[in-house]
């Protein structure tokens, strides 16, 4: 039966998740559950050994360390969620092991068991009963979730009366505020305005950055590439890539356009080439004021991207796009441009007459592609660098700005003396985009 | 004080192979706010928008007493009780305490089924609240009855200190089997409709409306008799019952033995069988 299969000794640390082994497979029923009539004539199980089952997880392997966020993407079907569930030990495995170091909480689907008839304030009771925290810890915890959800007067209203994106407000500002050892989260991020869906990354960054580990689900590349420097891809219940973030959204986007090649010959042929050229990066580099390779600048340097890209066969319409992302995995600013008509080799460089960053460890991501490609995870080369810190500002931007006071001779209060000039904002980028 | 039995006795969440192994008695603790909360959900649900709230729960008993008052006693005279209305009233609420329960608990978990498929906590909290919640009201219907027979029936004395451990194995006996409807039946989806069928012969073979010695056929048929008697769970505590409260005499040691091998052996079988099967709650919801 199920229960025996134990965790075989070592028991995960606070934050670390273990997959040994793990297969799970699901009956292919129309109807869910049986009837007695069903299991009096035996036909139902033997063993767990369904007539016809679906594998939606194959001998997974995973271990995450403490801190680490993990992207775990994958066509549908693909065992994203049923991993999660696994994981969060909602559903038992068939074989091998499934462990979550420390406190964990999972936020699967929307609205992850509200309770109608009760105010927003309840359900936030409920919800941290429901993950075994006692009622000092969540009162503790109130305020906190009820200012992140940004709800203000609907909290003490019944959760029927909310909108969906109302209840996403309510789940994710739980499961941020529960400071767990493991955060597992599915799909969820894509609801809800774009402005509370970069708090809540913003929040997750800073949960990792406080050693807590991430495991999102998710469907968008977009979302899994700003947070996570890790990612897993599933296909058919089992892991075909486990690596970094870029080169997985790549090797995700392969397995996406096996698929997609059979839908592109339903368009009308555009042109002569039927197949649009596999534009590659092959190189990307950067350079001081010199020419010379660096991965260190000072605010105010001269930097100039390098990028060289290969293209089998002759394309119209090569795109090269630039990103530029703080520790967090916030975009700083990003640049997109239309190179044109590409054959075989070409290089191209965007240049930065003064960087206008402030201290800190950046990525700097880079990709070329088709026109016509889809958008997202298309930059699948990065190259960390770093700007030595200075003396003023602090976030990512360095405006330039001077202070200057007049009429010194009343001491008029305290007078402003940090500069507020780079805010790490990121809805105003720090720099315009740029065609170069 | 039950009420914290319940949560004892639902704390024991087996992991199936899953998490840390946490044991169960810090377990329990952590997880008793959930299951004040899941009380807390069931009340709201049950009382929602009704006037009487809690007072509905007596006014069924008390018709239902009215109505046999009538058949058996004035109509077809074949009780031969004193204070007759009492006689049937206090076996009703026992009556009606099981039954409520068990047709609450068996579909809980299928309700539930939103929580189940999203978090993970242990799922005997909801079967047991909604056994807990009926605990409530019955005790709520044992606190007004109670007076009520010991002044009419003058029953006042050392036998009344049994009626707590009575009601602490009728409450081992019922949550034991809520665990078990409420688990069968998200499993098997007909035993809320077999249970549903099965509770109304189930209270006419209760010895409700007679003691069960009073009935004429009884003597004649001794094996029919007993099997009623001991074979039907919920008979010895009806009789126990009643014994304290409406003769004002305890139950022998032997009666008392069996209502503890019968509450302890139901939860025993009910937690098992929870521990067994919730595993694929989250599949077969």
């Amino acid at each position: 039966m199920s229960g025996d299969d134990r965790a075989s000794g070592a028991v995960a640390a606070p934050g670390e998740v273990v997959l040994e082994r793990a297969s799970r497979a699901f009956a292919l029923r129309h109807e869910r559950s049986r009837t007695l009539k069903e299991a009096a004539l035996g036909r139902a199980r033997a063993g767990r050994s369904w007539r016809s089952s679906a594998r939606a997880l194959d001998a997974v392997d995973l271990r995450i360390a403490p801190g680490e966020a993990v992207g775990v993407i994958g066509r549908n079907g693909a065992g994203k969620t049923s991993t999660l569930r696994c994981l969060a030990g909602i559903v038992p495995l068939d074989s091998g092991r499934a462990e979550c170091g420390g406190r964990t909480v999972s936020l699967i689907e929307l609205g992850a068991g509200f309770h109608d008839d009760f105010t927003g304030r309840e359900n936030i009771y409920l919800n941290g009963a429901l993950h075994g925290f006692d009622r000092t810890q969540m009162e503790a915890r109130m305020e906190a979730i009820v200012e992140f959800s940004e709800l203000g007067a609907f909290i003490d209203a019944p959760v029927k009366a909310y909108s969906s994106g109302m209840q996403l407000r309510l789940g994710f500002s739980i499961v941020a505020q529960l400071d767990a050892d493991v955060m597992l989260i599915d799909e969820v991020l894509a609801v809800g305005d774009e402005s509370f869906q970069r708090k809540c990354l913003a929040r997750i960054s800073e949960r990792i950055n406080d050693g807590a580990t991430l495991v999102l689900v998710s469907h968008d590349p977009m979302a899994i590439e700003r947070i996570c420097r890790r990612v897993v891809v599933l296909e058919h219940g089992a892991v075909v890539f486990d690596g970094p973030v870029v080169a997985g959204l790549l090797f995700y986007h392969s397995l996406l356009g096996t698929e997609r090649g059979a839908s592109r010959s339903l368009r009308p042929a555009d042109g002569s080439a039927s197949e649009p050229g596999r534009i590659e990066l092959t190189e990307l580099d950067l350079r001081d004021a010199d020419g010379a390779s660096r991965r260190a600048f000072r605010p105010g340097e001269a930097l100039r991207v390098e990028l060289a890209l290969r293209c089998a066969t002759p394309t119209q319409r090569a795109v090269a796009a630039l990103e530029v992302r703080d520790q967090r995995g916030e975009r700083c600013f990003r640049t997109v441009a239309t190179i044109g008509a590409v054959a075989g080799v070409v290089e191209v460089t965007f240049d930065v007459p003064r960087l206008a960053l402030l201290g800190g460890d950046y990525d700097l991501a880079a990709g070329v592609f088709d026109q016509d490609a889809p958008p997202g995870a298309l930059l699948d080369r990065v190259a960390r660098f770093s700007v030595a810190p200075t003396g003023d500002g602090e976030g990512v931007a360095d405006l330039r700005g001077r202070w200057s006071v007049r009429g010194r001779a009343q001491p008029a209060g305290e007078p402003v003396t940090e500069s507020r000039a780079a805010e790490p904002d990121p809805r105003t980028p720090p720099a315009r985009t740029a065609r170069p | 004080m039950m009420v914290q039995g319940a949560a004892v006795t639902a704390a024991p969440y087996t992991a199936a192979g899953l998490g840390p192994g946490v044991d169960s008695r810090r377990r329990m603790l952590q997880y008793h706010f959930l299951f004040e909360q899941m009380v807390r959900r069931e009340l709201r649900q049950k009382y929602k928008g009704s006037a009487l709230g809690v007072l509905w729960y007596l006014v069924n008993p008390i018709v239902l007493m009215g109505a046999y008052a009538l058949v058996f006693s004035v109509l077809l005279r074949v009780a031969d009780v004193p204070d007759y209305p009492l006689f049937l009233l206090v076996g009703l609420i026992v009556w009606v305490f099981f039954a409520q329960a068990l047709l609450a608990a068996a579909p809980s978990l299928v309700a539930n089924a939103a929580l189940i498929r999203r978090v993970r906590f242990p799922r005997e909290a909801i079967p047991a609240s909604v056994a807990t919640v009926q605990l409530v009201t019955f005790l709520v219907m044992l606190a007004l009855v109670t007076p009520v027979a010991l002044a009419v029936r003058g029953t006042l004395g050392p036998a009344l200190a049994l009626l707590p451990v009575i009601v602490a194995l009728l409450f081992c006996l019922v949550l034991g089997l809520s665990l078990a409807a409420s688990v069968l039946h998200a499993h098997f989806r007909d035993v809320e409709p077999v249970l549903a069928a099965a509770l109304l012969p189930w209270f006419f073979l209760t010895p409700i409306f007679l003691p069960i010695e009073d009935m004429p056929g009884a003597s004649e048929h001794p094996l029919l008799r007993d099997a009623l008697q001991w074979g039907n769970p919920i008979a010895p505590f009806v009789v126990a019952v009643r014994d304290v409260l409406f003769a004002g005499s305890a139950p022998t040691l032997g009666h008392m033995g069996y209502l503890a091998a019968i509450g302890i052996g139901a939860l025993a079988i009910g937690v098992e069988l929870f521990r067994r099967m919730e595993g694929e709650l989250a599949v077969v919801l």
